[in-house]
């Protein structure tokens, strides 16, 4: 389980009294929405560790994970493009997820559970993006961590495409009981997969 | 909504270490160097000086200025032409434009007497090639093509949506060069113009060839007569600290300026074409320009390859063939891994500050032409009781790699910086460590940019012609050297024959390093 426990942060760019509380539940899709600017992907770097909050703090399965570098944190992220290095190949890029030596059973099945059997050995550049988004899926299946950011993953998507890739992302959720964190604007996103929702106005989150 | 640039960027505190290393020992050998000079001048302090400094400088500035001048207006209408015409092999002729840059200035000087001296194919419509408008001529040869180049890619770079709205306004070809070409180009302009003047102010071996003596004698080659031929020190500091200082207001002003990338992408895609008059003046431009620039290519090969046999079983050949190849390895291969090291710890460096001043002082030998670092080693070497020849080859090797670590930093600089900034976050996201980042992520996207670094170190250095002056000895010798030597003895067809092998050398090496490179890099991903 990810919560936020009055996290803030004060930054010349960020909205003024940014303030966020909030839980998101394992095996569960939260949602975020807001407007262009409202801070959605600030929220998301500060929980990755690409910012740190002026106060508050992380928690992640009851531990304190606020001092945490990037590196160090139990959080997987997809970001909405350059998910993927072009010049590896899928199975390369799904590798960089496991720590030592690549293992080609693991990353297979890894592929196989995410719908690209057989994709792994076709650089990332000659992928579509739909399938770019399935290949950084497995990479995080591989990395195994308890949270799943998520970054407007599925704007770039064919309206075909995007519903098959949120199907995708829900049964991982449960399946793998990750605590995962959508940040999107689209109301059909929230709509179709999100359990719970959050508001991000002003820069303080509500429910709803 | 908010990005940090530099809290994405991955920690690498050891690249940075060595990185702050490479740049602290690079800074400091500036400044012994320097000193060294420094010194000297001190020492001879009150001595006379045996030369008109103010009229070297005239003559400098004046064959820089023009130098200048013209290769951007050459080189503006050889880009606006090759970006217009399409006809089989083009990349070919836009790849000859591009090797100038390495071409030496020796061979280029070489083949313009081959052409328009005296003897030459075209020696009887008389232009005069020694003198002033001789060194402005193979200025206008190098550097003209090697402008035409790096504007042919801004050209190529206007975006598709900007040519297609252009057309359908129905735009004629000048029009066109005025709404849609010139701002493109616009923005290089003072970059290139700074970098081609510093180039032509510093030329030492076209000035030596084509000076015609004490008429336009430029700093380089005046410093270069100070100390080999009229052992004047005096002269040759005093010089030497002039040049630098320009060098430096020069390097200072135009680093305010818009860089100017040394890499330039294939140049290729099917674009609008001008029709009537403008494609004619196009075709005219081409044909000069191929001329201009190929005849004395051409002639060095032409008149070389007939004495090449000969050469060939010459042993004082192939000694200074293999000291040529191993000073331009070694040169090159050190160049390449402090140019990595700094580009490395550049992009690792949290905060644009501390960024600047680990590349600085690589930058900084920009501003100290050949002869002047020559100079200054020398003097160093020579106070430090060490005998000259015994450690010219280390010198010689040491001063070509920091003469070339400009180049290979600017071309390696951009692409790391690039990875950083954009796929940092992903790369700490992924807790990939620095191993894994190298030889992953940056070498396999790097490694042509590294080629290229690495070619242009290894072609400069086996042109090279300021530093091996200074410290070459009849039993260490390079092509360059030898070439001149046997020019000095009115060898004229050794030389030809060394010319056209340097120039098969250095083209063949630039074209293949960046490839092979580029192979390593793809097998690598």
């Amino acid at each position: 389980m990810l919560a936020l426990e009055d996290v803030t942060f004060a930054h010349p760019g960020a909205p003024a009294g940014y303030r966020l509380t909030m839980t998101a539940a394992a095996g569960e899709v939260t949602a975020v929405r807001g407007r262009s600017g409202a801070g959605k992907s600030t929220l998301l770097d500060l929980v990755a560790g690409f910012l740190a909050p002026s106060a508050g703090r992380i928690i992640v399965d009851g531990r304190d994970v606020t001092p945490l570098r990037p590196e160090q944190r139990p959080v997987s992220i997809l970001f909405q493009s350059e998910t993927l290095f072009e010049h590896l190949t899928a199975a390369r890029n799904v590798a960089l997820g496991l720590p030592g030596r690549a293992d080609a059973e693991k990353i297979a099945a890894a592929l196989e559970e995410v719908g690209l059997g057989g994709i792994g050995p076709q650089r990332a550049s000659t992928l579509s993006g739909g399938q770019k988004q399935r290949v950084a899926l497995a990479r995080t299946l591989l990395r195994a961590k308890p949270v799943l950011l998520l970054d407007e993953p599925f704007s770039a998507l064919d309206d075909d495409t995007r519903a098959s890739a949120r199907t995708l992302v829900q049964s991982l959720t449960r399946r793998h009981g990750w605590a995962t964190v959508l940040v999107t604007h689209h109301a059909d996103d929230i709509a179709a997969i999100a359990g719970r929702v959050y508001a991000l106005e002003g820069g303080v989150l509500r429910a709803g | 909504m908010l990005r940090s640039a530099d809290l994405g960027r991955p920690e690498r505190p050891f690249r940075l270490l060595a990185g702050t290393a490479f740049a602290a020992a690079i800074g400091l050998l500036i400044v012994a160097l320097f000193w060294a000079i420094l010194s000297a001048a001190r020492a001879r302090a009150g001595g006379e000086v045996h030369l008109d400094v103010g009229y070297v400088l005239y003559i400098t500035t004046l064959q820089a200025g023009l130098s200048t001048a013209l290769s951007l207006a050459v080189g503006i209408a050889l880009a606006w032409a090759l970006n217009r015409l399409r006809f089989p092999g083009r990349e070919v002729v836009v790849g000859l434009f591009a090797s100038a840059i390495v071409t030496p200035g020796l061979v280029v000087a070489f083949g313009l007497i081959d052409v328009w001296g005296r003897a030459g194919w075209l020696g009887g419509l008389g232009v005069p090639i020694f003198g002033l408008g001789g060194v402005v001529g193979a200025h206008l040869v190098l550097d003209g093509a090697f402008a035409a180049r790096i504007l042919l890619g801004r050209l190529d770079a206007i975006p598709e949506a900007r040519l297609k709205t252009g057309q359908s306004l129905g735009l004629n070809a000048w029009r066109r060069f005025g709404v849609i070409d010139w701002p493109a180009i616009r923005g290089s302009l003072p970059g290139l113009a700074a970098i081609i003047f510093l180039l032509a102010f510093t030329s030492f071996p076209i000035v030596l060839l084509l000076g015609g003596g004490p008429s336009v004698p430029t700093l380089e080659v005046a410093i270069y007569s100070a100390v080999r031929l009229d052992f004047d020190l005096n002269a040759a500091v005093t010089l030497a600290l002039i040049q630098i200082g320009l060098c430096a207001v020069i390097i200072v002003a135009s680093s305010a300026l818009a860089p100017v990338a040394t890499s330039v992408a294939r140049s290729g895609q099917p674009r609008w074409q001008d029709a009537g008059a403008a494609r004619a003046a196009q075709w005219i431009v081409l044909a000069f320009a191929l001329f201009g620039f190929g005849a004395p290519l051409a002639a060095v090969i032409a008149d070389g390859a007939v004495s090449v046999p000969d050469v060939l079983a010459e042993s004082s050949f192939w000694s200074s063939m293999c000291t040529s190849l191993w000073i331009a390895l070694g040169s090159s291969v050190l160049s390449l891994i402090v140019a990595l090291a700094v580009a490395a710890a550049s992009a690792a460096a949290p905060g644009r500050a501390l960024r600047t001043l680990v590349a600085v002082p690589a930058y900084a030998y920009l501003a100290v032409p050949a002869v002047a670092l020559s100079l200054g080693a020398f003097l160093l070497v020579r106070d430090s009781g060490l005998q000259p020849e015994t450690t010219a080859p280390l010198v010689v090797v040491l001063a070509n790699a920091l003469l070339a670590l400009p180049f290979a930093v600017a071309t390696l600089g951009p692409p790391f910086e690039a990875i950083a900034r954009s796929r940092g976050r992903l790369i700490r996201a992924l807790s990939l460590g620095g191993v894994r980042q190298f030889t992953l992520i940056e070498w396999p996207l790097v490694a042509r940019d590294a080629g290229l670094a690495f070619a242009l170190s290894f072609c400069f250095s086996l042109g090279d012609l300021g530093v091996i002056a200074l410290f070459g000895t009849q039993n260490f010798a390079t092509l360059p050297l030898q070439m001149v030597r046997a020019l000095g003895a009115y060898r004229s067809h050794e030389a030809a024959a060394i010319a056209a092998l340097m120039l098969v050398l250095t083209i063949g090496a630039f074209v293949a390093i960046p490839k092979l490179f580029g192979r390593l890099g793809d097998a690598g991903a």
